[in-house]
């Protein structure tokens, strides 16, 4: 019996761990996931799409690209808003009294239990009769045992399953920092500020060189004006990969306007090798005119 | 009282001991928190406020320290907002000569729709900051539209109204601050 209880209290933990949610790869989301919306009932900010989270996440985001840890971000919108802007507030006052209560019960319950449980001293004469008053005895210590047994399991399951559930929001801001440049540098180019989102993509390339990432840049590059760097970080790419179709798209649009010589051979060969690449269309058109 | 009646009284005391806090601690954490209203926070520096108008011009919150700025965050797409333009406009209009600058901050707008928003309600004069990515009013801590704050001469946030301003809000705020001099 004890032992199922022990059994459904760890599932109950088990089950507030699985529900919580996981750490995301997105930074702005992880650090917006644990802010409340001012302006709305019960949603996070990453939840809402009222205009106050929505300005809020930008403002996150532009923190992060400036160098700011998730927990100065949060300062930061403590000082504005309160701490009821942290969806979960430090432990204070009535807060406090959910891990108090508990251990005062425990403790009550505990003392009671001992000076039931303690052998009583006085002589039992052997009589026909003290047959029958043991096993009452015995249910009445069972009783105490089984009481006992599903607080301290009822008291776990409650302590583990808070420490479970706060453990996401501390973990999430420790994703790998090459992730968190490209998912910024992502953020910037939606914004327009592609010599930002360029310098991101670098930051990310010296974390851990990749050439999906360098072909980002070389797009970013591309975008920001710098025709002559998107073409050389293409042609990185292209010197180890010579057929890889995003790096002859960047490097054919990128000569149109440092060599535009050469930009119709390396877009015919980007048709060739990648026929059906959205981006193909439109190279036509660009070759046809 | 049989052995029987003893152990379920036990039993009882037990689920009581667990219940009976539970059920406390329940009404302490569902008790209201003590919201601080804006009106009773003390006086604090006002976060930078400065740009380019809608009209083209500079505008900076330091360069009007002496006067009593009213700040006032309203959207073309907010039904309140667009009520309580016109007050502002006459707030401003009437204590302009005493030291009153009004100033709206455009939150996350059109252009052309504020625009037309301000011809509508013959506000074409007033000093409105566009906040086209709603950063600088998430920078004065604002929580909805509209929003208003009152900014003292020493530059100081002194009141705040969150939702639509009435006249005589505006009366017992403004009048006390702008006949100080």
């Amino acid at each position: 019996m004890l032992a199922a209880v022990v059994l459904l209290a760890l599932s109950v933990a088990g089950l507030a761990r699985s529900v919580a949610p996981g750490p995301t790869a997105d930074p702005t989301q992880a650090v917006a996931t644990g802010l409340r919306c001012p302006a709305c009932q019960g949603e996070s900010v990453a939840d809402s799409s009222s205009p106050i989270a929505v300005s809020m996440r930008q403002v996150i985001t532009d923190q992060l690209a400036e160098g700011r840890s998730p927990e100065e971000i949060r300062r930061w919108f403590v000082q504005r808003y309160g701490e009821e802007v942290l969806a979960q507030p430090p432990l204070r006052g009535a807060s406090l009294l959910l891990w108090v209560v508990p251990a005062v019960v425990l403790l009550g319950v505990g003392t009671a239990a001992l000076r039931t449980l303690r052998p009583r001293r006085r002589p039992v004469r052997w009589r026909r009769g003290a047959v029958d008053a043991a096993p009452t005895g015995g249910r009445g210590h069972r009783t105490w045992w089984l009481a006992a047994g599903g607080l301290v399991a009822l008291v776990s399951a409650v302590a583990i399953s808070a420490g479970q559930l706060a453990r996401p929001l501390a973990d999430a801001p420790a994703a790998d920092p090459a992730t968190v440049a490209v998912q910024l540098a992502h953020d910037l180019e939606g914004q327009q500020r592609y010599a930002a989102a360029a310098e991101m993509y670098r930051e990310a390339l010296r974390e851990r060189p990749d050439d999906g990432v360098r072909l980002r840049l070389a797009f970013a590059l591309l975008r920001a004006g710098d025709a002559a760097e998107a073409e050389r970080t293409a042609r990185e790419v292209l010197d180890r990969v010579p057929d890889s179709p995003d790096g002859l798209l960047v490097a054919g649009l990128a000569q149109r306007l440092t060599r535009p010589e050469e930009a119709p051979a390396t877009l015919r060969r980007f048709l060739s090798v990648a026929p059906s690449h959205p981006a193909g269309p439109e190279v036509s058109r660009l070759l046809g005119s | 009282m049989s052995p029987g009646t003893r152990r379920w009284r036990r039993v009882w005391i037990v689920v009581a001991a667990v219940l009976l806090p539970g059920v406390g601690l329940g009404f302490a954490l569902s008790a209201p928190e003590p919201h601080a209203g804006a009106e009773q926070r003390p006086p604090v520096a006002a976060p930078a406020l400065a740009g380019t108008t809608l009209s083209g011009e500079r505008f900076d919150l330091a360069d009007v320290r002496g006067q009593v700025v009213l700040v006032n965050v309203f959207a073309s797409w907010c039904g309140p907002c667009r009520a309580e333009l016109p007050l502002l406009v006459e707030a401003g209009r009437r204590w302009s000569p005493e030291g009153l600058r009004v100033v709206g901050l455009n939150l996350r707008d059109g252009t052309e729709a504020v625009r037309a928003l301000l011809d509508e309600a013959g506000a074409g004069d007033l000093t409105v900051l566009p906040d086209r990515n709603g950063t600088r009013s998430i920078e004065w801590g604002v929580r909805g539209v509209p929003e208003t704050f009152v900014v003292d001469r020493d530059g100081r946030i002194v009141a705040h109204q969150p939702g639509v301003v009435t006249q005589q809000w505006l009366q017992d705020r403004l009048v006390p601050l702008l006949g100080a001099t």
